[in-house]
């Protein structure tokens, strides 16, 4: 599988694209967003020149540990980001070229998010990686594509498995997991795992975590004095660079800016004047983010908090050896968003959703499902009445693709919240 | 009544009258989904295992109230009968991990109908078949078992286990000859009829269904064979695929089913389980090597290799891929599996169906398109 255009210059050409857009949606009032931007630049620029470098490049998906890979020198790519969340937000109809590309050969009913990858590697648009590591969390279409796309294009992959319940005996089956994965990879990739280095990315991952924690305990402020688009930027911050220096500098930055606003009981820099909080219990329109500006200028509504932000778990303790460090990530694994929610249990769901929203005082929660996650629409009416049981609010409940705007349209979807607003907020 | 007739009858219902006189005995029946349910845990408890399914299930309203449409028909029709109070002659139900869709049923009627099932049990089953998950796999069929025992008041000893090992093994056996008497030019039984006696067996005790299995195979050896078919077919795809009535519509076009690669048919037995000193552990490992369904991760190229095993071994002219809209485990594997069977020149209709029978007029015209391809 050759790139069309050479190694991941899919990737360089978008983040040029969308570095010149962010200038365009008031950068300076997003400054999260254009930080993470900045920090994508040069991660996926990595990628672009490892071959040339002779470091080996694995596409890893969420469920993985990027601190490993990066202790390795493997640089990781995360495909979820790659395909979720740059691609449709600024490709635009190539994106949408790539999803009917992979409809060609997978059902449509497939996520958006594993099409876009599929389509773009069937069309020889991307290159194929050294390795591909996924985890068997947390859905039945990750499950399907990565391995098949990667037996299909002949290159290795590993699945680091996790089981149903979430508990010690499943810290230790996932740590077991990451061991055979660590001997896989210098299998694959002629790398060794030094431990020094092991231990250093943690420090850098473990600082990142801390400054993040102190920053999400600040953002309970009310009113929230994170711009909604900042919050929402963090998830494929900490998915790509945990173990990197760069997400040190960007949570610290985040952290101090946040407490000096909170301090002087300042909202968000994007100066809206708060007049509700929404919480987002699942996704958001990858393919229109603005739509949370919009939200802030046409009703007030802050998003204080989404799911795939809602990094709660600790740091690892004990990183002063191998297999302590490895228990530690297995354990933040399976407590990582996204995996929590919808690789287990519903309870896990729904106790993650009402800590979520309770914490974080929303007035509303909003479920912008995408209509390829089977497990979360299986269980969403119980999640809205246990939501409404216990906290008195109300849940929006928005069928659409993610990453796919022709499913449903961002006019279609303001038109939703047009008349929840009406209807339901201010009853 | 010949073997044939009441294995049919047997199969049109999971309440039928071999469930009802074991019930009447005094003794327990679970319910299980997913083919990576070791039923011999189950029966050497002297439990009646029963797979579950939704024959007979036309709507799917109460069902829909909590599940989306955007989840499977199969398990939508499954929540609707359990909904119903359809499932009420079990006295328990046994869930795995096996897809999104079926995991969720669980979630949902420990929700909403907590007491409909006094013993529900959810087996972790790994998403890889590596030597290094089997022993994980055997602790988590051990607590299975302990939980069996500690529920129902009963003991699984190592004999019985045994004992229920061995008639599940000579079902295997019995299902491989009868799926063998198929691989000759004028098979005795069409895939319709095959595919009700696969399914009898997920519903009775298999002692009695290895008795009617022999009388079966006796019968069969006296039936004229099928000739004048179209072509040799192969059934291959997604699990819920149960409802005879589906296949009969392809045969009555002219193909012949001739094999499949089905949880409910040839995956459900095809290979016996090798036992050891250790038969939990002989068990976790039978279960997860078998011929394999996509969730389990390792086994992509496997899988493709046992469909053209059984294309080469049954004569096969052509593979019917069918999957349930929705299923995203399936869904991924036709990528791999329509470049394998196209490289080795065997043609392959996909079909997505829902888990009623429906738009027959259209599954038709599929077929019919397919057969004139593989005449020419």
């Amino acid at each position: 599988m050759e790139g069309r255009k050479g190694t991941l210059d899919l990737v360089k050409d978008s983040l040029s694209i969308y570095n010149a857009a962010v200038v365009g949606m008031r950068s300076e009032q997003n400054i999260g967003l254009a930080q993470l931007l900045q920090m994508l630049s040069g991660c996926f620029g990595e990628a672009c020149t490892a071959k040339e470098k002779g470091r080996p490049v694995a596409w890893i998906n969420f469920g993985v540990p990027s601190e490993l890979f990066w202790a390795m020198d493997i640089v990781p790519v995360v495909i979820d980001v790659l395909a979720g969340l740059v691609a449709p937000t600024i490709l635009g109809s190539d994106a949408m070229r790539y999803i009917d590309i992979a409809q060609e050969r997978v059902p449509d009913y497939m996520c958006a998010n594993n099409k876009v990858l599929l389509g773009a590697a069937l069309s020889g648009d991307i290159a194929a990686p050294d390795v591909l590591v996924h985890p068997a969390n947390p859905c039945d279409s990750n499950l399907a594509t990565y391995p098949v796309l990667a037996e299909h294009s002949d290159f290795p992959y590993f699945c680091v498995d996790m089981p149903y319940f979430r508990n010690e005996r499943c810290t230790r089956y996932v740590a077991g997991e990451l061991k055979r994965l660590v001997s896989f990879l210098e299998e694959k990739t002629r790398r060794k795992l030094e431990l020094d280095r092991l231990k250093q990315a943690m420090e850098y991952s473990n600082l990142a975590h801390e400054y993040f924690l102190k920053t999400a305990e600040l953002r309970e402020a009310i009113p929230c004095p994170y711009a909604s688009l900042d919050v929402w930027a963090e998830y494929p911050a900490v998915l790509c660079m945990a173990g990197r220096p760069e997400l040190v500098d960007y949570f610290k930055q985040r952290y101090e800016m946040t407490k000096e606003r909170v301090d002087k009981g300042e909202g968000p820099a994007t100066g809206v004047k708060e007049k509700s909080r929404l919480v987002w219990i699942y996704g958001a329109p990858a393919f229109d983010v603005l739509i949370f500006l919009w939200l802030e200028s046409e009703y007030g509504a802050v998003s204080v908090a989404n799911m795939n932000s809602n990094f709660v778990m600790k740091p690892v303790e004990d990183i002063s050896d191998y297999d302590s460090i490895l228990m530690g990530l297995a354990e933040k694994l399976t407590l990582l968003p996204m995996t929590r929610e919808c690789g287990g249990p519903w309870e896990n769901y729904l106790d993650a959703t009402i800590e979520l929203l309770r914490r974080y005082k929303a007035d509303a929660a909003v479920f912008a499902g995408n209509v390829a996650c089977k497990s979360t629409w299986a269980v969403i009416k119980l999640v809205k009445d246990k939501i409404y049981d216990e906290l008195g609010i109300p849940t929006l409940i928005l069928e659409m693709d993610l990453f796919d705007p022709r499913i449903t349209s961002s006019d279609s979807i303001k038109a939703q919240f047009d008349k929840f607003f009406t209807t339901m907020i201010q009853r | 009544m010949c073997a044939l007739e009441e294995l049919t009858k047997l199969a049109a219902d999971l309440d039928n009258p071999a469930v009802q006189e074991w019930k009447a005995d005094g003794k327990k029946v679970v319910g299980f989904f997913c083919s990576y349910v070791p039923e011999e845990i189950l029966y050497a408890a002297d439990i009646l295992p029963v797979r579950l399914r939704a024959p007979g299930c036309t709507e799917t309203t109460a069902a829909d109230v909590y599940m989306s449409h955007l989840n499977c028909t199969f398990t939508r029709s499954c929540l609707q009968l359990a909904l119903e109070g359809r499932y009420r002659f079990l006295d328990g139900l046994v869930f795995t991990n096996s897809c999104d869709h079926i995991r969720r049923v669980y979630d949902i009627l420990r929700e909403i109908r907590p007491k409909d099932f006094p013993f529900l049990h959810f087996i972790s089953v790994p998403h890889k078949a590596s030597e290094d998950l089997v022993a994980w796999y055997r602790d988590d069929l051990d607590e299975f078992k302990g939980n069996v025992e500690s529920f129902f008041g009963v003991q699984i000893t190592e004999a019985s286990l045994s004992n229920a090992i061995n008639v599940y093994n000579e079902t295997r056996s019995l299902l491989k000859r009868l799926y063998q008497l198929r691989q000759g030019d004028s098979p005795p039984l069409t895939g319709s009829e095959s595919l009700n006696v696969t399914l009898a067996g997920t519903t009775i005790p298999k002692e009695r269904y290895n008795q009617l299995l022999r009388r079966l195979l006796e019968e069969l050896s006296e039936r004229e064979g099928i000739s004048g078919y179209r072509a040799r077919l192969m059934m291959a795809g997604s699990g819920g695929c149960d409802n005879p009535d589906y296949f009969q519509v392809i045969e009555d076009l002219g193909g012949l089913i001739v094999t499949d690669s089905l949880c409910f048919g040839s995956r459900y037995f095809w290979e016996p389980v090798e036992t050891g000193d250790d038969l939990v552990l002989s068990l976790a490992r039978s279960y997860l090597n078998r011929p394999s369904c996509p969730r389990i991760v390792d086994n992509v190229a496997a899988r493709c290799d046992f469909v053209r095993q059984m294309v080469d071994d049954f004569d096969v002219d052509g593979v019917v891929f069918q999957r349930l809209r929705y299923c995203d485990l399936w869904g991924g594997q036709l990528l791999h599996l329509e470049k394998e069977l196209k490289e080795s020149n065997i043609p392959m209709l996909s079909m997505e169906r829902e888990y009623a029978l429906g738009a027959v007029g259209q599954l038709r015209t599929r077929v019919q398109a397919f057969l004139e391809r593989l005449e020419r």
